[in-house]
């Protein structure tokens, strides 16, 4: 069954290659539709990821959380379904062309770190670690997505600040969308940061976890919390410009990359589900 | 029987020549029907825009066609032939039809991609057709010619960048907003191309514009043109924390609007984006103001820049699109050459022996009791039957064929022995329509032109009946 579930992952790897692809010509040529049809095939990428997912859950015995396959495979999905749903929106074109990269690389660390489904440590099995976790994962696919559009927004707003109207500037989405979308994007993150790190803590002090606040993956988190509530203050009250709010949503990004690729494998104490 | 065009364009002619040689509605439709009462053509379409004048005829000799068309553009516009001479250029054949498809396409414009003369030619023929002037040729030419430039729009980015000072700073305008609904453009001095600019916002959506020049009734004046409000130009600080986009165009010799105003604006306006173009020479905001968070400033060099860019790019898809011209031309070719003789004969006879050898072939079992002799007779009477049959249509298509209007006894023939049933299906219905209808009038013409076929040589059919065939045009188109 394991063995169906990798070649359903391999099918979605091979969609979403095929969905950045489309993109990439839809972008360059400007041939209309090309994004229409890269968004239906980066759907039925997702699909075959849920049943992948599905499957491995079935026959890990578990919510597939743990280990460095399931884990990027856990997040590449959420972000993928996140960036459908704000895509169904907002109709911003653009984004989706930094969202497949992101999960091509993800999934493609899956493919190589591929670990067999392993029973439940005991201190993981929790209802309210697999809550943890599954809001942590939408508030990551959130970040991801308003982190890229900001990506697109500075490089935009230097192109336009210096005048170089030739190229890429014609094919990318206004300012004003691109700051709907990290806005929206980031509006609908937090409060599922704010519940995941609620239900940590709420896990940590029950099981009296030694030392937990100090853990640097707690502090960073806590950090990112900070950054996206004043982004999203500032920009309800138009405190910061669009800038601002693009740059302090790229630095939320990098401190959610560091709390995956450093924090978790090296530094942790006991955030070590992810290898 | 060949396409001509003759006529004058920006390539060719001063505006001042232009401007004479305009032809309004009525002028064009007259001219295009004395050309066909002359005789020099069988179907003419006159096509007059800002930037060009042009004669299509369907004719036999195009250099009598060429010299009607010169005769009559020149008395019209109350020039000598000699001086117009110059300037007139003419295509005929395959030259003549690859230049309409070229003037569809945009490829010839001023303004190359420019999307206005497409909707021009359509005026051009319908006006022509309804007046009778267009057949079977040119009903079915003009409309693969505004496919053409459809194809055209759609297949290549030929249109797609701006290549105005105006509509480039719209576009900039759209690529900081995305939507202008909600928008205040403040237009500061009464230039012509800060109206032209506000005109387009407006027609991208834009809902409030503020006018504010040193003169107040100019401010009003042009308030009134472009529907917006005229404003005092003492307020101006106030309405620049309320503009999003601002254009500005005074004579000025110094900088109306500085940095230290630009930044006073923005504390009211908390990081709103603010967008301003500058027209004006001697420039009238400082350039210090582009280093102002969220206000992005472009002058006129920089819009400049942006539409040579563009234009740039347009040549570049232009070549793309002058490949689609010369597919289109050899597919309308093929069509043009079916409406010669002598293959639609052989085409007939093809035809008619197709179906003589299929009924031969299904009878075949049932008349299993003949002799090989008995077979051989049948089959040599069913051939002098089908011989004899198509005996008289062959002599009478021969004898029109060095007459005027033989292509219509062409396309008549073809349609009535579907002798391009094949090709059919990817025909639109309109054309349909009108090649049955061209044949239904063609086919009740048959008789005075057998008996004038009889009588003697004729060079053209009289005037009446032409302008009775060319009055089958289409109503879709």
């Amino acid at each position: 069954m394991d063995q169906t579930s990798v070649i359903l992952v391999w099918i979605a790897y091979l969609l979403y290659a095929a969905t950045f692809a489309v993109f990439l010509i839809g972008f360059f040529t400007q041939r209309p539709g090309m994004n229409r049809l890269g968004i239906v095939v980066a759907a039925v990428g997702l699909v075959s990821q849920t049943l992948a997912l599905i499957l491995r859950g079935i026959d890990a015995g578990h919510f597939p959380f743990v280990g460095v396959y399931e884990s990027m495979v856990l997040v590449a999905w959420a972000i993928v379904l996140v960036w459908h749903v704000l895509e169904a929106f907002t109709r911003i074109k653009a984004v989706g062309l930094y969202v497949m990269p992101v999960v091509l690389v993800l999934l493609t660390i899956a493919l190589i770190e591929y670990d067999p489904p392993v029973g439940l440590a005991p201190a993981l099995r929790s209802d309210i670690v697999i809550l943890h976790v599954i809001v942590m994962l939408v508030a990551i696919g959130c970040f991801y997505v308003a982190g890229g559009a900001a990506i697109i927004y500075l490089i935009e707003e230097t192109l336009l600040r210096r005048r170089k109207t030739g190229g890429v500037l014609g094919r990318l989405p206004s300012l004003a969308a691109l700051d709907r979308l990290i806005y929206h994007a980031t509006l609908l993150g937090l409060p599922f940061l704010t519940m995941g790190m609620a239900a940590g803590v709420i896990r940590a002090e029950t099981f009296r976890v030694p030392g937990w606040p100090t853990d640097p993956m707690v502090l960073l988190s806590a950090a990112a919390w900070v950054v996206y509530l004043v982004l999203i203050a500032g920009r309800v009250r138009r405190d910061w410009s669009g800038t601002a709010v693009a740059w302090l949503s790229v630095v939320g990004l990098v401190l959610l990359l560091v709390i995956r690729f450093a924090a978790v494998p090296y530094l942790s104490g006991f955030h070590t589900y992810g290898g | 029987m060949l396409v001509v065009v003759a006529g004058i364009s920006h390539k060719t002619a001063p505006l001042e020549l232009r401007e004479r040689l305009a032809l309004d509605e009525e002028a064009s439709l007259r001219v295009a029907q004395e050309l066909l009462d002359e005789g020099v053509a069988c179907e003419a379409v006159a096509l007059s825009t800002c930037n060009r004048t042009e004669l299509y005829l369907y004719g036999r000799d195009s250099l009598a066609a060429r010299q009607a068309a010169l005769a009559h553009l020149a008395r019209h516009a109350g020039v000598s032939p000699a001086e117009l001479e110059p300037s007139l250029y003419s295509y005929s054949g395959d030259g003549a039809i690859t230049h309409l498809f070229r003037v569809t396409s945009s490829l010839d414009s001023m303004v190359v991609g420019e999307a206005q003369i497409v909707a021009q030619l359509k005026a051009a023929y319908q006006q022509a057709c309804d007046g009778g002037c267009t057949s079977v040729v040119f009903n079915r030419l003009f409309r693969h010619a505004l496919e053409v430039g459809k194809r055209v729009r759609t297949e290549t980015a030929i249109g797609e960048r701006p290549v105005s000072v105006s509509s480039a700073a719209v576009e900039l305008a759209l690529q900081v907003f995305g939507k202008l609904r909600d928008h205040t453009v403040l237009i500061v001095g009464a230039g012509e191309t800060s109206e032209l600019t506000a005109t387009h916002l407006k027609a991208h959506g834009i809902q409030r514009i503020l006018v504010a020049n040193r003169t107040l009734d100019t401010s009003m004046e042009l308030a009134r043109r472009v529907g917006g409000e005229a404003v005092r130009f003492e307020d101006l600080e106030r309405h620049l924390a309320e503009a999003d986009i601002v254009i500005s165009s005074t004579s000025a010799p110094h900088y109306v609007v500085t940095r230290e105003t630009v930044e006073r604006a923005f504390k009211r306006r908390r990081h709103r984006p603010m967008f301003l173009i500058d027209i004006a020479v001697p420039r009238d905001l400082d350039p210090e103001i582009n280093r102002v968070r969220d206000a992005y400033l472009y002058d006129i060099d920089d819009l400049q820049h942006v539409v040579e860019h563009n234009r740039h790019e347009r040549e570049k898809e232009a070549e793309h699109a002058e490949r689609i011209v010369e597919q289109e031309l050899a597919s309308v070719n093929d069509w043009l050459r079916s409406l010669e003789v002598v293959p639609t004969i052989a085409t007939l006879r093809e035809a008619v022996e197709d179906i003589r050898r299929s009924e031969l072939d299904r009878l075949g079992s049932k008349m299993s009791d003949l002799t090989d002799e008995q077979r051989a007779r049948v089959d040599m009477l069913t051939a002098s039957i089908v011989n004899k049959i198509l005996h008289v249509p062959t002599v009478k298509m021969k004898e029109v064929a060095g007459r005027d209007q033989c292509y219509l006894y062409v396309d008549a023939v073809r349609t009535l022995f579907d002798l391009d049933g094949a090709e059919a299906g990817d025909e639109t219905a309109g054309d349909n329509a009108a090649r049955a209808s061209a044949a239904d009038v063609a086919a009740s013409n048959e008789q005075p032109a057998a008996e004038r076929a009889d009588a003697d040589e004729q060079p053209a059919a009289p005037p009446g009946n032409v302008r009775h065939l060319r009055g089958t045009g289409t109503e879709d188109a």
